[in-house]
């Protein structure tokens, strides 16, 4: 491999800070905000001109997976309050209360036609749909309100090391290269970029049939007759898929879902797969955007031509950001693996609870999935958290707990032990978990009784339908 | 636990730096000068790397959704911006994508056109008072773009070109030895690397790269000046145009009184009537910041700032219109741009300055690289309706290795404000990349590159350059 030398320099420091979240996706928003509340200085640092990653940028405008099977809702917090303040400004979709949790086949199909993510297991499930540029909107003030100083346009790039204790980051933006210090890092990239040059240690190895193997170029679509459209689905369902096929074959893609979102009755997007290598290949990622944005192009030109409703239709915009969907995954204090995905425990530093909805029979019999504090923890660095989908876990985990809700909750936990921790005195790997938990429960986060013993069998009525097909 | 200033510093040692990749020229910066450059450097036959910090090349004319490519013509219709410029309208013309007047209507004074463009909001970009017709308002050649089919057709050009790509990558620092660029360090999802070059262009629009280069360069912004506003555009789609306008006409004082209120909660109340002929009822804000701030570009405090000031803006402009004015009660933001509206930043001080002189001149330089229509100064313009470029204005005068394609090019503020938009930058990067590409042929400084065999080709890639003999 050829090197160059760069030589040493001087690099200014910007900002001493308690707490430095890097990246303000789902989970740097989850950890700024709960951290800057329960007391800590925090800075917050994100790439792009907005918060939210992929829930705004990526165009992954969908929070779902917030119930479990019966319809008792296991993330709240932080998510909830997002999902509150766009109720309060018109700009979300979701089922109703009283349906969460409903077998009644009418109601499951009603919510099914309506989205994808609404329904599970024969039932109805609380999924929000979001409406991005709002959302952008909220989180700036959220941030704000909650007194973080935010660094937009800016990248975190480098941990600054000190043997095993992390200083602060290294940022680049238009004002050059500079340094934050904090007394605690928090690294909310998705990616955990900030890994190997901390010397964390990571697995990144996906299957090629995982759905976080791939990755996405989402856009929507404005102008269409979506009336149209869906009559002409339902009374020539053979046609219809027969044009998503030619679709295909023409170098688009088929398939597409309603934005369902108020005032946006004529919007439908296209979430796609993209096949790679690796998510953090930045010639992957240039290679995909090509792809991606060609495949975009043939898919609109193909549905303008010939698809029902779609004769005036337009782009409306592609995603300034790549739906990335897993890279590196840490092995931390504690791993999650598919042994855990079967057991109904607690463990005793809960510091999340997340409804299994995507395992068929299996989610039925195990229905929430715990999350221990300790997944979050580096073993090397002490002064370090990781709250994003880098999380400590095997694929299998992976593969079902890393969405935007997810994120927020271990960013909430992640930046509530931040800053109670440093009131402490102590680092983060000696947080009274017991404080922690009895905050993060004061925050609106639900937690088990982790003195008890669960014992759980499934009495239920038998499955009938997969996640693709709404009960007969 | 309260906020620390400081002005410490902390040593980075030195290291190793991967590099993974050598060309011939590395252009750092896929906007309108990023993509001129990438372009004609392949073209003459250069290997070329392009390295641009979003997942889009345009920059402006996609991500900051300025899709606008003005002053493609003088005020008495006259073309004078050719080449590269309009080789792109032309590929998007094709994809039905591009707007523009009818060739026979530029420069007419044809009243239905005139008004039509005046009742868009557009007319600061299509028309124009002429002085020698009494000031009668005529319409200019001007084009607007699909932003989304843009970014893909760049793709295809700068591909068909047989340009590198590297998207997602941040060119942050030049490799420096002595006074000369060796190539740029630059950060990504695969870490911080290094991609070696015999010649770096500055696309970065800021002079990003130029700075540690140890470039002299002045960065003074004059807030009377457009360059020192900061926009973030938006979109808006789902209106009722008619329903606003008839609105508007029939209660033309409460129109204005609820658009003081609107301004008085912090909105926005000037929008332009989207003319994309493939998109219905969208207006576009240009929303720059209130004035008379003055706002820096190249200071990452101020940007977040703006942007979150700018968010603010839209959605309380938004949730107003839509309570407030019939026609609006349906609509939606339908997005903001990824990218603020930068105008202007550092300006590299080059072989050449060019200022207030050269808007009265009328010299045709030895090594002229484009011809710009010169529309926006009254009678000056009317005297002197075009201006020669040279291409010593691209050419930072200490350091060697580099050239400067992008609104950051050599001139003062108060003349890089007339040049510095998205058909000029093209140009200076079509003429940039062709010089580069050149030098390396004949293994010279860019500043030295023979002047007539830059002319000769820029010529036969279709620039409308004068007869400079």
């Amino acid at each position: 491999m050829k090197t160059i030398k760069e030589s040493a320099r001087e690099t200014k420091v910007v900002r001493e800070a308690d707490v430095v979240v890097v990246g303000g996706g789902p989970g740097g928003i989850g950890a700024a905000v709960s951290a800057a509340r329960n007391g800590a200085d925090t800075v917050l640092i994100e790439r792009y001109g907005y918060l939210g990653g992929m829930g705004t940028g990526g165009l992954v405008t969908i929070i779902p997976q917030l119930t479990d099977y019966t319809g008792k809702q296991q993330i709240v917090g932080l998510t909830q309050e997002w999902i509150d303040r766009l109720i309060t400004r018109n700009a979300v979709d979701y089922p109703k209360k009283e349906h969460w949790g409903s077998l009644d086949k009418e109601l499951v199909r009603y919510y099914f036609q309506r989205s994808f993510f609404m329904t599970r297991l024969d039932r109805v499930v609380y999924a929000a749909i979001i409406d991005a540029e709002i959302s952008k909107y909220i989180l700036n003030e959220m941030v704000q309100e909650a007194g973080v100083k935010t660094y937009c346009h800016a990248w975190g790039t480098e941990p600054i090391m000190e043997g095993n204790h992390c200083k602060g980051v290294i940022i680049e933006s238009k004002s050059g290269r500079q340094a934050i210090l904090g007394k605690v890092v928090i690294d909310s990239t998705g990616d955990g970029d900030l890994f190997p040059y901390a010397g964390i240690e990571f697995e990144d190895n996906i299957p090629p049939n995982f759905r976080i193997a791939n990755l996405a170029l989402c856009f929507w679509v404005d102008g269409v007759n979506l009336k149209k459209a869906t009559d002409f689905r339902m009374n020539n369902p053979k046609e219809f898929w027969e044009l998503n096929r030619k679709a295909m074959e023409a170098g688009g893609q088929g398939g597409f879902m309603p934005s369902n979102l108020p005032d946006q009755d004529a919007v439908v997007w296209f979430h796609n797969r993209f096949p790679n290598k690796s998510q953090v290949d930045v010639e992957e990622l240039t290679r995909v955007e090509f792809e991606g944005r060609k495949k975009m192009i043939k898919t609109y030109e193909f549905f303008k031509d010939n698809m029902p409703g779609f004769e005036k239709s337009f782009i409306v915009l592609s995603g300034p950001q790549l739906g990335t969907r897993s890279s590196r995954r840490m092995i931390g204090e504690y791993q999650l693996t598919q042994k855990d995905l079967s057991d109904n425990q607690p463990f005793e530093d809960t510091i999340a609870i997340f409804p299994d909805l995507d395992r068929g029979q299996e989610s039925l019999d195990h229905p929430n999935m715990y999350i221990p504090y300790r997944c979050l923890l580096p073993k090397n660095v002490d002064n370090f958290l990781v709250a994003c989908r880098a999380f400590s876990s095997d694929m299998h985990v992976q593969d079902n707990f890393n969405l935007i809700p997810h994120c927020i909750a271990f960013g909430e936990a992640a930046g509530a032990a931040a800053a109670l921790a440093l009131k402490a005195g102590v680092g983060v790997k000696n947080v009274d978990i017991k404080a922690l938990q009895k905050q993060l429960a004061k925050q609106g986060v639900p937690l088990p009784d982790v003195t008890k013993k669960v014992d759980y069998k499934y009495t239920g009525p038998a499955l009938v339908s997969s996640a693709f097909t709404p009960p007969h | 636990m309260s906020e620390k200033p400081s002005v410490r510093t902390i040593t980075e040692q030195a290291r190793d730096i991967k590099v993974c990749r050598e060309a011939d020229v590395v252009v750092v910066g896929g906007g309108p000068g990023g993509i001129g450059s990438a372009i004609a450097a392949a073209r003459t036959g250069a290997d070329t790397v392009l390295i641009e910090r979003y997942g889009h090349l345009g920059g402006m004319a996609t991500g900051g959704l300025i899709n606008i490519l003005p002053n493609l013509s003088d005020i008495s219709g006259k073309q004078h911006i050719y080449g590269l410029n309009q080789e792109i309208i032309d590929r998007m013309e094709k994809r039905d994508a591009a707007f523009y007047p009818r060739k026979k209507d530029w420069g007419t004074a044809d009243k239905e056109l005139v008004d039509f463009y005046n009742d868009t909001g557009l007319n600061l970009f299509y028309v124009r008072k002429d002085p020698n017709m009494g000031g009668k308002e005529r319409v200019m050649y001007t084009a607007v773009v699909d932003p989304e089919v843009l970014k893909d057709e760049l793709n295809d050009m700068v591909q068909e070109a047989g340009v590198d790509l590297w998207l997602h990558s941040w060119g942050t620092r030049p490799i420096m030895e002595g006074n000369t660029v060796k190539g740029v360090y630059f950060e990504s999802k695969s870490g911080r690397q290094a991609i070696l070059g015999k010649v770096v262009i500055d696309s970065t629009g800021d002079g990003d790269i130029f700075v540690e280069a140890g470039a002299e360069f002045d960065g003074e912004l004059n807030n009377k000046y457009r360059t020192a506003w900061m926009a973030s555009t938006f979109w808006m789609t789902d209106v009722n145009i008619k329903k606003a306008d008839d609105f508007k006409a029939s209660q033309p004082e409460k129109f204005a009184e609820l658009m003081q209120e609107l301004l008085k909660l912090g909105g926005y109340p000037h929008y332009l009537k989207g003319i994309l002929g493939n998109q219905r009822n969208v207006l576009w804000y240009h929303s720059f910041q209130i004035q008379p701030e003055a706002s820096d570009g190249k200071d990452v405090r101020e940007l977040t700032r703006v942007d979150v000031r700018g968010r603010k803006r839209a959605v309380t402009t938004y949730e107003f219109m839509k309570k407030n004015i019939p026609g609006f009660e349906n609509c939606y933001i339908m997005q903001t741009a990824p990218q603020l509206g930068i105008q202007g930043g550092r300006r590299v001080i080059g072989e050449y300055i060019l200022d207030d002189k050269d808007m009265v001149s009328d010299e045709v330089h030895e090594d002229t690289i484009v011809v710009l229509a010169n529309n926006d100064n009254g009678e000056i313009s009317a005297r002197h309706p075009s201006i020669c470029i040279p291409y010593r204005c691209l050419v930072p005068k200490e350091v060697d290795g580099l050239l400067v394609a992008c609104r950051a090019f050599s001139s003062t503020d108060s003349v890089n404000m007339y040049f510095n938009i998205i058909p000029p930058c093209i140009a200076y990067g079509q003429a940039a990349g062709t010089a580069a590409a050149l030098a390396i042929d004949a293994g010279v400084q860019p500043r030295k590159v023979d002047y007539k065999a830059l002319h000769k080709n820029l010529v036969k890639q279709g620039v409308n350059l004068p007869d400079t003999k």
